[in-house]
Formats: C-alpha cells, structure tokens, sequence
C-alpha cells in the first residue's frame, strides 16, 4: 500500500514537469529503439540463415586451384559417391550474371526437373531450352512477368531470350530474390561452361555423426577439393552477422554513451526546485527510504515506460516494415535488396541484457544524487 | 536345424514388418535407461513383440541390455514373443533388422550412452568403419546372441 501511494506521488510528480519528463522520455526510447533495432535484426538475419541451410546440402564440395575456387571435373562425383555414407551427389552448376541495365548482380542456378527443393513458385519451373524462372527481386527490377520475355547477355556477348515460366514466392525472400534459375543444359551453354565441368559438388550425408570423416576421406580422395560442411557455413553466417551487428553497435556506442552523459547530467544536477521538493518532504515526515523510494520509483516509471516504447517500435520496424533503415547495413546485398520479413520472436535474454544496459544506469543515477540530498538536514536544504 | 529354421523365420518375419516399423514420438522413452528416444534419429533401435507392442532404445547397446535380460526390463516377455529387432544403420541412418547387419565395436563414435555398438551394413563398410574410427571387433547378432565375426585369414 506504501509503495502504491509513493508510486501515485511519483507518477504525479512526474506530470507536474511534463517538459522536462517527455525530453528524456524521446531520447531515452529513441536510444532503445535503436540499440534494440541492431540486436533484434541481427539475431533475426541468424535466424534466416539457419532456416535458409536447413534444406541445403550438408558438404558441399568445391575444387581450388592456386587458392581459388575452381569448377570441378564432374568425374569427381563418382569418387565422392564411393564413399561409405554418402547417400547422394549432385553437381551444381550456377554463377553471377551482372546485369548492366539494372546495375544488379544475379544469382543464376541450373536446375533439373527433377528437383523439389525450389517449389514456392508461380508458375512452373523450367523445363525446356530458353525458359526461366525468376526471383522477385529480378521481377521488379526488370519489370518482368509470367509469360514475359527476358533478355540476357551470354558469355559470347549475345543476347538470349528466356520466356519466364514461374516468379519465386519463397517464405524466406534472401534465397530468391535475385536468383535466375533454368535448365542446367542451357545454363551451361549460357555461360560457355563445358559438359565434364560443374561449379561445385553438393553432397548428402545421411548420418551427422558422419559427415566430418567424409569430408576428411574428400581432401585425401581429392587433394584440391575443398569440403565445406553445413556446420562450417552456418559459423561463417554467424560470424558475419555477429561482425556486422558489432559494428553498428560500436557506432551506437557513443549515443549510447551521449545518453548516459544526459542521464548523468540530468540526475546529478538536481534543481534547487527538486532539493526544496525533498527537504519539504523529509519536514512533513517522510523518511529517506521514503525519498530514495520516491525517486527509483519516478526512475522506474520512466525507464519502463521508454523501454516498452523502445522495444515495440524497434519490434514493429524489424517485424513488420523490414527495418528500412538499418537492414542494408547488416544484409549487405549489393543492389537487390531482398525485402526482408522475418518471423517475429522474442527472446527474453535480448530483452534482459537490454534492460540491464539501460534501465539500471538510469535508475542508478536518478537515485543517487536523490539521496544525497535526502541525508542533509531538511532545514539546510530548504534554506539554500 | 532348429536353430536355422528359427533363424530364416526370424528373417522373414523381420522383412515382413521391416516398412511397419515407425519412427518414435516426441515422447518415446528408451525402455532401459529412461531417456527420451527422438533426439537422437541416427541411434534409434527398436524391439516389435508377437502382440503388435513396440519398444524404442536410443542405441543397439540398450537394446541388447534389454533383450539378454527380458524378465527384467520386460516382465513376462519371452523369446519367442519378439517378433522384430531392428537398429539403424550407421551409414544409412535407417532402421534395419539386426540380423543384417554387424556391430562394430569400441569405436571412437559415441551414442547418445556412450561406447555403442555401431551397425553397419555389408562386411565391406564394416571394415572401412573400423578402419575410420578405430573400431575394435565385428560382432553379428543370430536372432539370440551376439557372436564375434573371426578374422578371415
């Protein structure tokens, strides 16, 4: 019940500075707004690639000569097929397309009919020389349609016409957005790629506990082969994300520091208003605990109610509008920006780690100052 | 005679029911020590009775445990009334009857329990395993008892 009354005090001690109150309630949101941004985005973008590697192949074998990446014999999948616990190889053939009239790079796949793992489309996939199917990303930048024509510049520089035969829908718009799939035949031809050539070896290994002693009999059968293992993919995703997501962060740093200087600022320099307000209080018989409580409480109130504003609009930029601003940044596409629309989650660890960060500075520093003032003789403080 | 005629029905039978045999629920329990049997796909063994019930192992070691003392772990089953074994297959990672397959074991692949007795399909893939992974002796399983493979000279 104390704690009620000295919470309505707070509350309505709060709105007799309404100036003052909503100054430090815009930046302190703003401030967890942004710092939220990074962290949610990050961990969401982390998220798409698990999600975007579970249905992908768990070694994918590519060949390296002087340190580069090669294209490999497609012979090499018989000796990879050998191999006790691999259940099947398929060489792969795609590539990057820099489309001069968009000034975006494309990611162009050959696929065989055969394959389901592409099935979120409109349309068909291709079948025959001379058809295609495109990403979203490609369909708005070319502005092309089903049934549209599409014309690309092949390795002899000639131009080739593809009749669009399905437009990826794909749930998770970073795999398809500029991605160009068609027959691996007339990718091949389109590339000028030789039939005994493939870009690189995508192995299925049915048992997990296998795939390290698959890849290590890969570099011995292969010795200019270069095993890369689901596992090892995913940690480079991580990597990147937790780099990009770092960076941004230490920009942040300094608002983040910038706020704490207001708060500091704010907190310790009480005005003479507030002292009078605390030693009229102590007179009228209010304890210091009374006072101290008083003040972590007006800390507390707005504090949580930033943090609230904070996480919900940095939860509504992630999950609803594709964070605008900063999810270039942490993406890193060159042009086609997949419009990105992860599945909303929250993580009670995040949101604690950011509450810990912010909330308790601040109260910290609102209590602080608020008690020095409350051990001094109410008379003195009254009277200064 | 006997032994044989047991044997052959055993494999007729366990091919009969080998496309019946389910992947365990969520909530499946290994019947020997207890721990839950989903997690852990590429271990999954699993014992059928004459009755239609069936009982999940999270590794061939368990099912053995199990099996080689049946008044134990399964009062009032007998022998006879085990109409399938099935393990996975450690290349394959798909059940397959234990008749078919050889057990590898001391390898350096550990189960969801330890030190495993890692089957594998065909005389060939089980040398390469025990090659690959420091296996010690082969072992096949003849419907009752797990017998050691001899080295062939």
């Amino acid at each position: 019940m104390r704690h009620v009354k000295i919470l309505e005090y707070a509350l309505a001690s709060l709105l007799r500075r309404p100036g003052k109150t909503a100054a430090i309630l815009v930046v302190y949101t703003l401030m967890i707004a942004v710092l939220a941004t990074v962290l949610l985005l990050t961990h969401a973008l982390k998220t798409e690639a698990v999600n975007l590697l579970a249905d992908g192949p768990e070694l994918v074998v590519q060949r390296t000569m002087a340190g580069r990446h090669e294209l490999v014999p497609v012979e090499a999948a018989r000796t990879v097929a050998a191999i006790p616990g691999v259940g099947s190889v398929t060489p792969r053939v795609w590539g990057y397309y820099y489309d001069s009239l968009t000034e975006a790079n494309y990611t162009l796949q050959g696929v065989d009919a055969a394959d389901s793992s592409l099935e979120l489309l409109d349309g068909r996939l291709p079948q025959a020389d001379g058809e295609c199917a495109i990403g979203a990303g490609v369909a708005a930048v070319r502005r092309v349609g089903l049934n549209d024509d599409l014309i690309l510049i092949d390795a002899n520089n000639i131009g080739a016409i593809f009749t669009i035969t399905g437009v990826f829908r794909a749930e998770s718009r970073l795999l398809t957005e500029d991605l160009l799939v068609m027959p691996t035949e007339s990718l091949r031809r389109f590339f000028g790629m030789p039939a005994y050539l493939a870009t690189d070896l995508a192995v299925s290994v049915r048992n997990p506990n296998e795939i390290n002693t698959v890849a290590n009999k890969v570099k011995r059968l292969l010795p200019d082969s270069r095993p890369i293992s689901r596992k090892e993919l995913l940690r480079t995703y991580h990597a990147v994300f937790d780099w990009r997501g770092g960076m941004l962060l230490a920009l942040f740093a300094s608002a983040l520091l910038a706020f704490c200087i207001m708060a500091w600022d704010k907190a310790t320099g009480l005005s003479a208003g507030e002292r009078r307000e605390i030693g009229i209080l102590k007179a009228v018989g209010w304890d210091t605990a009374d006072v101290l409580l008083l003040k972590a409480w007006e800390g507390l109130a707005v504090s949580l109610l930033a943090f609230l504003l904070g996480f919900a609009l940095a939860f509504g930029l992630v999950f609803w509008w594709g964070a605008p601003l900063l999810g270039g940044v942490l993406r890193g596409w060159s042009v086609l920006f997949p419009e990105l629309r992860p599945t909303p989650y929250i993580d009670l660890y995040q949101i604690a780690t950011l509450a810990f960060l912010t909330i308790v500075p601040y109260v910290a520093s609102t209590v602080i100052p608020a008690w020095r003032a409350a051990v001094t003789d109410p008379d003195e403080v009254m009277r200064q | 005679m006997r032994y044989l005629v047991f044997a052959l029905l055993f494999c007729s039978l366990s091919a009969a029911a080998l496309a019946a045999v389910p992947p365990p629920e969520e909530k499946d329990r290994c019947a020997v020590c207890g721990m839950f049997v989903a997690p852990f796909p590429q271990w999954t063994a699993a014992l059928e009775l004459k009755d239609g019930r069936r009982f999940y192992f999270d590794g061939p070691k368990d099912l053995f445990i199990g099996l080689f003392d049946l008044p134990t772990y399964f009062p009032g089953v007998s022998a006879e009334q085990v109409t399938g074994v099935y393990v996975t297959e450690y290349y394959g990672a798909s059940l397959k009857p234990a008749a078919e397959v050889i057990f590898v074991t001391g390898s350096d692949v550990l189960g969801p329990m330890g030190q495993e007795l890692v089957p594998v399909i065909g005389r060939e893939p089980a040398e390469t395993f025990r090659r690959d992974h420091a296996g010690k002796a082969l072992m096949r399983f003849d419907g009752r008892q797990l017998i050691e493979i001899k080295e062939q000279p």
